[in-house]
Parts: C-alpha cells; structure tokens; sequence
C-alpha cells in the first residue's frame, strides 16, 4: 500500500465489512503508519457519538393511529360499520325525530278531520234512549201498544 | 403475490414501528416530520404489499420505502430551493445560544451529555440527504452494507464511499458547533 490507507476501505475496517485480505492489507498498513492509527480512531468516535444517540420509540398515540388505520379500517367486515356506536347514535336520533313528527301530524290531523257536533248529537240520543225501559227499546210506538190492549181477551 | 392479511401486517407494524420512527426522526431531525413519514411509509407499504417478498426482511423493506418518501420530500423541497441530496451542506451561522434549547437548563453532568447528543443530531440535520441516510443506517440502525446496498437501491461500493463522506462530513459540522459553542467539560 503506498501513501494512506484508502478512506472509505478504512470505514469498512471499522464497520467490519471487509474480506480477509484487504484487511489484512489495511492492519499491516496501520502497524506503520501513525495518521491512519489516529484517522481510524477519530471514525471511531464519530461512529460511537451516532451509535449513542438514544433511539426515538414510535409515540403511542401514533402506533394507535397507525392501527387504527391501516389494520382494523383493513380487517373490518362489511357488516362492522353497522356495529360502532358512532353509525348508531345519528341513526338513533333520526329515527326518533321520524317517530316523534309522525306522531304529531297523526294528531294534528284528528283533531282537523273529525267535527264534534256529530259526536255530541250522538251523546244526546243515546242519553235520551237510556232513560227508556231495555224491554220497550224495540216497540216503544205507544199508539201500537194501545192497538194491543184493543185485541185483548174479554173477560166478562 | 397475494397482498398481506390485516393481521400478519398488525403483527409487522408492531415489530418494525420503533425502528421505522427512529429512521424517520433521524433523517428529518423532528418529530412531526417524522410521523408523517412513517404515516407515508405504513401506507405505501400496505398499498404495495403484494410486491413484498416474503424471504426477504420487512424492516429492510419498509427503510428502503420510508427513505424514498424522504428523498421525495427532499426532491420537492429541491424545486423550491437549493437543497442538493449530494453536495455538503455549509454550517449554518449563529450563536450557542441560538441553537440550545433554553428549557435544557438541568444537571451539568445530564446537561453535557444532552449537548453531546444534540450537536450529534445537529450535525446530522446538516448532511445532505444520500450521507445522512447512509449513516444512520449504518452508525445508528447497525446495518450491514449488503442491507444498506438495498435499501438505498445503490451497489455496495457507493455505500461505503457514503458512508464514509458521511462521516467526514457529520465530523466536521459536529467540530464546527463543538467549536462555535464552547463546549462545556
């Protein structure tokens, strides 16, 4: 090797990603050489002062959003949109205000359509026929009652 | 190839989520960026999981998914600006003060290891995007370079140049704020 060792060959020294022999070229080339002991020693403190960054976890409210997202959005079946409580609630409160506006315009329209004064005659007739005996409601024609007593046996 | 069942793709959410998000924030040097990216990622990752092989590694996968929506976004922002994925970027001006965080005010021993580290990011965050990838992936995720290779879809040999321009690169703007600084010790 003349001169320096190669500089990328020195990174891959220090990375361990050398084969046998050009390994060996560079460890004899440092057993000589000083500035390369002292270039592989300030790599490897650069590497060390990467390697010691402490390492970032994934927050847990993105983990959740990622599942959230791409496994149970993915897994769901068709059906399941059906069964969370977010579909259920809107839903529920429509069909209450359906129930709740027919229920009104059911009653409105009663009391529009039918007219008391039928209701009232209907009252008065069946008060007065109450008064009359239940054995006459049928003949209760006096003129006919009369007519009978006419056809009466004589018991002279 | 069939396209992954919900509960096999909750099964690899669960075992790749960490190591998805700490990429994702590495590269984008915050945390709302970052979210959006894994969000991208999981989604395109889903969208595309028939094309997935099953013998290879998801969490290899899903990197080299997650790192083109960064490059994406680094692409567009690209248009607007002159942000360059390869060429080094200059250390931007400005005090210590400017770039401590006024609520980091602790213990002096907790207080220069939280330097350590944010000058580290720091450093990071000024890398183009090809060495910063490159790097993380390799000095912070511990890949292999075969792994790296595929994941940045580039052969081995331009990973190991990026890996290494990274790290002059990262060293240098680290030195730089180290020496802007004043680093306490």
């Amino acid at each position: 090797m003349n001169g320096h060792a190669d500089g990328p060959e020195l990174s891959a020294y220090l990375d361990g990603a050398l084969s046998p022999e050009p390994r060996a070229r560079v460890e004899l080339h440092m057993s000589s050489c000083a500035d390369c002991r002292a270039e592989l020693d300030s790599l490897r403190h650069m590497k060390l002062a990467l390697s010691a960054a402490p390492r970032k976890a994934m927050p847990a409210d993105l983990a959740l959003a990622l599942e959230r997202r791409f496994v149970e959005g993915a897994a769901a079946p068709w059906y399941a949109a059906f069964t969370r409580p977010v579909i259920w609630a809107p839903a529920g409160a429509l069909a209450l205000a359906t129930f709740a506006v027919s229920l009104w315009l059911r009653s409105a329209a009663t009391l529009d359509e039918i007219p008391l004064e039928p209701l009232l005659a209907a009252h008065a007739r069946y008060s007065a026929e109450a008064l009359v005996p239940e054995d006459n409601l049928v003949a209760s024609n006096y003129s006919d009652q009369l007519s009978d007593l006419g056809d009466a046996p004589d018991y002279e | 190839m069939n396209k992954m069942r919900a509960e096999e793709f909750a099964g690899l959410l669960r075992q790749t989520g960490d190591k998805a998000y700490n990429f994702a924030y590495r590269l984008a040097g915050n945390e709302q960026d970052a979210r959006d990216l894994v969000q991208e990622a999981f989604a395109r990752a889903l969208e595309h999981s028939g094309s997935y092989d099953r013998a290879r590694a998801f969490d290899s996968w899903l990197l080299r998914i997650l790192h083109n929506v960064f490059l994406d976004g680094v692409r567009r922002l690209a248009h607007r600006s002159t942000v360059s994925l390869d060429a080094p970027a200059p250390v931007e001006d400005g005090s210590w003060n400017d770039v401590l965080h006024a609520a980091d005010l602790t213990a002096p021993d907790e207080l220069i290891r939280r330097e350590s580290i944010d000058m580290v990011q720091l450093a990071l965050e000024r890398l183009p995007a090809h060495y910063k990838a490159a790097i993380v992936l390799c000095d912070v995720e511990g890949m292999s370079y075969d792994e790296i290779a595929r994941i940045m879809d580039v052969p081995v040999g331009t990973v190991r140049s990026r890996i290494h321009q990274g790290r002059l690169l990262a060293r240098q703007a680290y030195e730089e704020l180290e020496k802007r600084g004043g680093r306490r010790s």
